[in-house]
């Protein structure tokens, strides 16, 4: 290991660091401004509990999204390394860039568009059209389109499910009582089965995917038990108690809200950690190797980051949400809640970089179709198209240029 | 508001209100609910040729008119093209529009009360204390049929809630129709009395009874724009 070595990694690190701090400031929002808008939590546990969680997921469940980030935009084999390694470093410092101004400006855009539309930037300078992977590029876009209709979908049917099972029989709160643990124990099988299955965890303890599914299961049975123990004291205070209904709902957005955090820092950390993935095996070896493990101290870095960003100018964010936030009740929230995350869960597991900020507006689109918002503004729609199409020829003008500059300095 | 210092993303925070439209419906309708208390028993001293403190509650129902109106206006200037609602949005206008309307007669009629105080024969008091009562018991039902909208949002539109805002829109059809029964017998009354009472007076009672009975109307039309609002 020489001094080049260190240098380059530790470069590398403090820009992953300064791009999974801005993700962690712009996506806090996503998870638990509907839980501080509803008044469930506090500024200040939000922050903590969005922190502590991404973190959480970013170690855990992080990795299937970080390879597709490192390898798969950009045909790596038919650039040099060491042009690689440039490349690598001005695309991170590009979306990091792009992410922060838009923080600023107040505009929709995703970082996960960001990571990839600088990472293609960087591929059409140094290795022309051809060394970008458009097929892969098509299926992640697609995915992009896919996410707010998953999530829409999702929070769609759960809401229902909420209206048909809760709302619409005589006794919403006994309805609640029973209905919402249930929902929660699918959650914690959700969140365990993605702890459990294919991760690093499961590996060093050796449990394989059967046994996985059945500790999950135990979990959510245990969960939901608690669920029920829980909430047995409440009672009805008067007919169509429909407000104590929204009590038990915000106990229970919290799990969700946490569970939205969770889901955010696996699928976001890979933005920030994938490209210097890529950078440690160049610098050490000289060459890009296809299967180098993401390090676990790497994915903490990514964790940590998102963790702090959450608690600085997330903060700031949150104060803006939270208090804009009134018309979503709990039960809404909820819904949002748990058809973003679900949706966001089961993409990082699947390897696909989708966005959350998309996933979460979508899933506000879907209870609202469903009838459970009083008003809906679909011009943000146009915004979030707009933003799409913006933010890949940004990152990637901002990439080419970090990367031509950088290229010149170094020689 | 605060949006200039407002420098950091969230777009999720864009795509739902906060100030709901139903909240601002429900607004206006508190005003109604004000107006109707105000008017029932100024109408009652009226008739009774109490005319001390009328021109008070002529302000008292001419501002609250104007509170409504700015409440109406607001909230049709800023229901953007873009904005998803619930419930079909013309209809939901053509409620806030009829509801406003109520306000708009009861202003008319005090106003014009309070013009030319034309006294109520004794043979007719009675029968204009009876259809002021309907009048107001119709504006009250409406009131609760609207109020319910609440319930109706909470549950997004169970059938249980969509039942119950039906009853209390039968209950509006019920009082109007008893109400339009009065006036007539009002009508009838003062043909009666054409012979003993002054052209101008039964000209303007005749008026005043058709006045009185626009503020039920328009109750109904609430109450039926309502209804349609929450078929499916």
């Amino acid at each position: 290991m020489d001094a080049t070595f260190l240098l380059i990694i530790g470069g590398a690190s403090a820009i992953a660091f300064y791009m999974a701090w801005s993700i962690g400031a712009n996506d806090v929002a996503n998870s638990m401004a509907t839980a501080v808008g509803a008044k469930a939590i506090t500024f200040k546990q939000a922050v903590t509990i969005a922190g502590v969680l991404s973190f959480v997921g970013a170690v855990f469940v992080g990795p299937h999204v970080a390879e597709t980030i490192k390898g798969k935009i950009v045909n790596v084999g038919i650039i040099s390394p060491n042009i690689l390694l440039l490349g690598f470093v001005s695309s991170l410092l590009a979306a990091a860039i792009w992410v922060t101004v838009s923080t600023w400006k107040e505009m929709p855009i995703s970082t996960t568009h960001s990571i990839i539309g600088a990472l293609m930037g960087f591929g059409i300078i140094a290795g022309g059209m051809s060394s970008v992977n458009w097929g892969k590029v098509g299926s992640v876009a697609a995915s992009w389109v896919l996410s707010p209709i998953a999530g829409c979908i999702l929070a769609f049917l759960v809401f229902k499910i909420i209206v048909k099972l809760i709302f619409s029989k005589d006794d919403p709160v006994k309805s609640a009582k029973i209905i919402g643990p249930i929902i929660i124990g699918f959650t914690a099988f959700l969140i365990t089965a993605s702890l459990l299955l294919k991760t690093s965890l499961s590996k060093r303890f050796d449990i394989s995917n059967s046994e996985g599914i059945i500790i999950a299961a135990i979990v959510s049975f245990i969960v939901g038990a608690l669920g029920i123990v829980l909430l047995r004291k409440i009672k009805a205070k008067k007919v169509e108690d429909y407000s104590t209904v929204e009590g038990i709902f915000r106990k229970l957005q919290i799990i969700t809200s946490c569970y939205v955090a969770f889901s955010h820092g696996a699928n976001d950390v890979a933005n920030a950690i994938g490209p210097v993935a890529g950078i440690i095996p160049l610098a050490s070896t000289g060459e890009m190797s296809a299967t180098a493990d993401i390090p676990i101290a790497l994915l903490a870095l990514g964790g940590i980051g998102i963790a702090v960003g959450c608690m600085t100018w997330g903060r700031k964010v949150m104060r803006t949400v939270g208090g804009k936030i009134t018309s979503l009740t709990n039960t809404r929230g909820f819904s949002v809640d748990f058809g973003a995350a679900t949706t966001v869960l089961i993409a990082s597991k699947l390897g696909l970089p989708i966005s959350t900020s998309h996933t979460v507006v979508g899933a506000v689109i879907g209870v609202g179709l469903a009838r459970g918002l009083e008003a809906v503004d679909l011009s943000i729609i146009k915004k979030i198209i707009v933003s799409w199409l913006l933010t890949l020829p940004i990152a990637a003008g901002t990439s080419i240029t970090i990367f031509l500059c950088l290229r010149v300095i170094v020689g | 508001m605060n949006k200039k210092k407002n420098h950091y993303r969230a777009p999720i925070q864009d795509t739902f209100r906060k100030k709901s439209p139903f909240g601002q419906l429900l607004d206006h309708m508190g005003k109604v609910r004000e107006c109707t208390l105000l008017l029932g028993d100024g109408l009652v001293n009226y008739s009774k040729g109490d005319y001390k403190n009328f021109s008070e509650l002529t302000e008292n129902v001419s501002k609250l008119e104007h509170e409504a109106d700015i409440i109406k206006r607001n909230l049709r200037n800023h229901l953007p093209k873009s904005l998803f609602m619930p419930v079909d949005k013309g209809k939901f206008m053509w409620a806030l529009r009829e509801q406003d309307k109520i306000l708009d007669h009861a202003e008319n009629l005090v106003r014009m009360l309070d013009m030319r105080h034309t006294k109520i024969p004794k043979e007719l008091q009675e029968i204009f204390i009876a259809h002021v009562k309907l009048v107001m018991k119709t504006v009250e039902a409406m009131e609760e049929a609207v109020e319910n909208i609440k319930d109706l949002i909470e549950t997004s539109f169970v059938k249980r809630e969509r039942e119950q805002t039906k009853k209390l829109i039968w209950k509006v059809h019920e009082y109007e129709w008893e109400a339009d029964q009065k006036k007539y017998e009002m009508t009838q009354g003062i043909y009666k009395l054409e012979k003993k009472l002054a052209p101008m007076d039964v000209y303007h009672l005749l008026k005043i009874s058709d006045w009185v009975d626009d503020i039920a109307d328009h109750a109904e039309n609430v109450a039926d724009w309502l209804r349609s609002m929450i078929a499916r």
